[in-house]
């Protein structure tokens, strides 16, 4: 149900609105930046200007891109949704073609003063088109195979793009997120079955198929994909981050070795220290309780985005809501599982933690999206 | 699903009875209707809501249960102190039976230069000059001084290169880490190990890959991580394969043959012990192969296991042994061997003239073509072919070296009378060494199929192809034809050897034999008695000029060769030499 059939009583206006944004989730947001910085300098050796410094400028940024998005009515960003999405896009094309080569992948754009990184961008602007597509679609059409083949193309153009970037963690979790979209907002649970059920079989048909007539990949394509479902078989190659992460958790222990302590990462053990594997250098310091109550933080941001968009009456807001939240999540639960060793190493930072510009920005834009959404939302009829 | 009328007619009519505005129950209906459409999709949204709440919260509970494990487990030193470890022991090593090292690694390192980097070109050019003799000091200052922002200078360089170039002091000279395969015995076992090489490269490590032999066949297997570094273990022998190699090597100068091969096998497993082909080459500069010419006369060529020859008389074995197998003859049998034997056009002749008559032990002890052509036709084609296909002459042999495979036996193209009867003693069909060590093995072992291979502890015995009586009964023969027969000079006190020489005059390449040219072949299985291992020589154009007149029937080349190898090898084999029992072994002398 959206505006269009609604009458807004009430909504705030002009100043007022700075009273009706969610300030419990600005605080929440303000502490893990905080244990970021933390890190960022107990990481650099004790010194500000290496990470820290450059990283707290962006949260600084990221906090006024949020105010900036969260005054702008949410209506607005509704009748945008499309276009963001298709300039993302573009972006990502124009990435493919004109873009500039860091850490052995195609992944920036030089705008000048900051360099972009529109696959981050794609991340909240698919979001942002579902929720809109959802909301201008009849509730009952939602599980009509045409209706169904839209959002799916919507997911899977940005998806290419960039995975030939390559960039698989991200291509997986802009699957996930809308996939997350799609299920949210209603679309019939049989769709989801065959994909996860096709999925398996593709998957159990690659293993089952290996050492008979049948095998469907190359006998060193198995061996890659041993060593990165299992980066442990190969502890000096594939499985060096695995390891000393591990080390770094372990040497932890209960309650850490202490604020400015830890070795593991400080001795540059772990090459990535200060982006994907910040997290190990927080459970070396400060132990499980740190590591625990980092997980706790992003726990509240995301069950403070889910009541809010329950409380929210428009489609549009509670989906961008929940979308943004479910993004959220899946950042830190994989980043967390492969610092971990649950999951293969894909590059996905910490949210608000890991050191990054444009994943910073981006993910603080998108919380002044769920601002809005709340601040704008229908009170009363 | 029911749905409420918007305007329900009774409602309408009461409503305009009133005088009201019927729109207004309309809008209200709508309002109505609205809300409900919004409530049921609220209730759906809040399910699936919930649904992906508790996968959440699993995936929480996960991670979290994950980071208490973690936290209490006791961390592990780091095992990697150096850099350098990282690409050292990337493949594993091979090893013989007893765990000596036929192939390992040596960390080395690559020498190559960043012009951009350089500060003093014309200096660093001059002193890697002095370093490195080979290099021209005006090309390497053409190189620093040019475009290029990268160049590779030297693939290996030695320890006290690498510090002199260090002396040299210039940043743009870098050293990249290296795993270079070595082969610390040379050209020992050459044509098993293979040999490898540098696929690709990068600065900071290069990949290794085999080439030939057992380093290209399992290439897979020794880069593999999952192994732990565990080594490839051959069932060669060091000891026995360098005291193969240089008696067959002497013996081959002595003789003055173009080349010679020995497989030493294990008669009841299979296992190779020792594998030689010469001439040979030294795997650690393996050379290119030949671009003209024949590629069975380069080094590279591997005689024992890729060389297809006719290995002549030893094959009468198979056919007595099969006629004894299926009840045609027994060794007392008399054989007619007035010669010359017609048939068609071709006519079968004997070396010596036997007489009229031999015994079967005697066809094979003299080694008469005519009687094993006389027993071969009792056979039958049929039956023959399907022996030797019992025997592995049918296939390649399957040992685990890539070049096996093209060691695939020349078949008469039609399995006529003829061939069957040339066949039984070994002209019409061309096999490798490798082959006649199994098939003699499978004869001399009590009947048991051997399959060869060059792995340790990987040899077993495959199904029966002929009785345990049938096997005793060749084993005395073999025992004889080196007591009293055309082998004397192969035998050696105390190992009682037992074997058959087969002396095959080469196939000219324009079709006929040349007179001159032979293939001389022994294949000996000692102790005769109770086989332990199976050794076969052959000599390619072997002559003995030392007499009066010259010499090349395996009797006086591969034979006499072969007693040696066995001589020095026994002892090394772990064999005590055994006083033979006077007569014997229950030999029947009938035939003398």
């Amino acid at each position: 149900m959206s505006y269009l059939e609604y009458t807004v009583k009430r909504v705030p206006t002009g100043l007022s609105k700075v009273l009706y944004v969610n300030w419990a989730l600005v605080l929440l947001l303000c502490a893990v930046a905080a244990v970021g910085f933390l890190m960022l300098y107990s990481v650099a050796g004790g010194t500000l200007d290496r990470w820290a410094e450059p990283q707290i400028k962006r949260f600084a940024l990221g906090m006024a891109a949020m105010f900036l998005v969260a005054f702008v009515p949410i209506w607005f960003w509704r009748n945008i949704a499309a276009l963001a999405y298709a300039i993302s896009v573009l972006l990502l094309l124009a990435v493919e073609f004109f873009g500039e080569v860091g850490m052995g992948a195609q992944r920036w754009i030089d705008l000048g003063f900051m360099r972009l990184q529109p696959s981050e961008l794609m991340k909240i602007t698919l979001v942002m088109m579902l929720a809109a597509y959802y909301d201008w679609l009849d509730i009952n059409k939602v599980s009509r195979p045409l209706f169904v083949l839209m959002p799916v193309l919507l997911i899977l153009t940005p998806t290419f793009l960039v995975l030939a970037q390559p960039d698989l963690g991200t291509a997986l979790l802009l699957i996930a997120g809308g996939g997350i979209m799609m299920f949210l907002a209603g679309v019939h649970w049989l769709y989801f079955a065959v994909v996860i059920a096709m999925g398996a079989g593709l998957v159990s048909a690659v293993f089952l198929g290996r050492g008979t007539g049948w095998q469907l990949l190359r006998d060193y394509q198995y061996r890659r994909i041993d060593t990165f479902l299992d980066p442990e078989s190969d502890p000096l190659g594939a499985g060096y981050h695995i390891t000393q992460s591990k080390i770094a958790l372990g040497s932890g222990g209960w309650s850490g070795r202490g604020f400015m302590q830890g070795t593991q990462s400080r001795l540059n053990f772990l090459p990535e220290k200060h982006t994907d594997f910040i997290f190990t250098t927080l459970a070396e310091e400060f132990g499980f309780l740190g590591g625990f109550s980092l997980l706790a933080l992003y726990i509240l941001i995301i069950l403070f985005c889910v009541s809010s968009a329950l409380k929210n009456k428009d489609r549009f807001s509670s989906l961008l809501t929940l979308g943004i939240a479910a993004t959220f999540f899946l950042f830190f639960a994989v980043n967390m599982s492969m610092v971990m060793g649950l999951a293969p190493v894909v590059g996905v930072p910490l949210p608000l933690v890991s050191y990054g510009g444009s994943a910073m920005l981006v993910l603080m834009a998108a919380f002044g999206l769920v601002q809005s959404a709340h601040i704008h939302r229908p009170r009363g009829r | 699903m029911i749905r409420t009328p918007l305007r329900p007619l009774a409602r309408i009519l009461q409503a305009r009875a009133r005088g009201e505005n019927p729109a207004a129950i309309e809008r209200e209906n709508l309002a109505l209707r609205h809300e409900r459409m919004r409530d049921q999709a609220r209730d759906r949204a809040e399910g699936r809501l919930l649904m992906l709440g508790v996968m959440f919260f699993a995936a929480f509970l996960v991670v979290g249960v994950r980071m208490g494990s973690l936290a209490a487990s006791d961390p592990s030193e780091p095992r990697a102190a150096t850099p350098g470890a990282a690409i050292v022991a990337q493949r594993a090593d091979i090893t013989d039976r007893n765990g000596n090292i036929l192939a390992t690694n040596l960390a080395t390192h690559a020498l190559y230069a960043q012009p951009p980097n350089m500060i003093e070109p014309g200096r660093v050019a001059r002193e890697l000059a002095a370093i490195f003799p080979d290099l021209d000091e005006a090309d390497l200052l053409k190189d620093f001084t040019g475009k290029r922002k990268f160049l590779w200078i030297k693939k290996k360089i030695s320890p006290e290169q690498m510090q002199r170039v260090h002396d040299i002091g210039d940043p743009g000279l870098m050293f990249g880490p290296r795993e270079m395969r070595l082969y610390p015995n040379g050209r020992l076992a050459s044509h098993v190990l293979g040999g490898s090489g540098f696929g690709r490269e990068g600065v900071s490590s290069a990949e290794v890959v085999g080439r030939a032999g057992v380093e290209k066949a399992f290439d897979g297997w020794l880069r593999d991580p999952a192994n732990g570094g565990q080594p490839l273990r051959l069932s060669l022998d060091l000891t026995v394969q360098a005291a193969v190699e240089q008696v067959l090597a002497g013996g081959m100068r002595l003789l003055d043959a173009r080349g010679a091969a020995a497989v030493l096998m294990d008669a009841q497993t299979g296992e190779v012990v020792s594998l030689v082909s010469l001439p040979d080459f030294d795997p650690n500069e393996r050379p290119r192969p030949l671009t003209k010419g024949d590629p069975s006369e380069s080094p590279l060529f591997n005689r024992a296991v890729q060389g297809v020859y006719e290995l002549g008389s030893t094959f009468k074995t198979f056919t007595v042994a099969q006629a004894l197998e299926e009840g045609i003859v027994t060794p007392a049998t008399m054989i007619e061997t007035k010669g010359p034997l017609v048939w068609g056009r071709h006519r079968i002749r004997d070396f010596h003239n036997y007489g009229p008559q031999l015994s079967v032990t005697d066809v094979l002890v003299k080694s008469s073509n005519i009687g094993t052509a006389r027993i071969v036709q009792r056979i039958g084609a049929e039956r023959q072919r399907d022996f030797l296909g019992r025997l592995g002459f049918l296939e390649a042999t399957g040992l685990e070296l890539v070049e096996a495979p093209s060691g695939k036996p020349l078949l008469p193209p039609k399995w006529t009378e003829i061939s069957m009867m040339t066949i039984s003693y070994g002209h019409g069909l061309s096999a490798s060494p490798l082959h006649l060590a199994a098939a003699y093995a499978t004869v001399a072992n009590g009947g048991y199929r051997v399959t060869p291979t060059i792995l340790a502890g990987q040899g077993r015995r495959g199904e029966r192809v002929i009785s345990e009586a049938t096997s005793a009964a060749i084993r005395t023969m073999l025992r004889q034809v080196v007591s009293r027969g055309t082998a004397t000079l192969a035998d050696v006190p105390g190992y009682a050897v037992g074997g058959k020489t087969g002396t095959a005059d080469k196939p000219k390449p324009t079709g006929g034999y040349y007179k001159d040219k032979v293939l001389a072949t022994f294949v000996s299985v000692f102790p005769a008695n109770a086989p332990r291992y199976v050794l076969v020589v052959s000599l390619d154009e072997p002559e003995d000029r030392t007499g009066p007149e010259h010499r090349r029937t395996a009797g006086w080349t591969a034979a006499p060769v072969a007693g040696e190898i066995i001589r020095r090898a026994a002892p090394l084999l772990g064999l005590r030499p055994e006083i033979e029992t006077a007569g014997g072994f229950g030999v029947t002398l009938a035939a003398n």
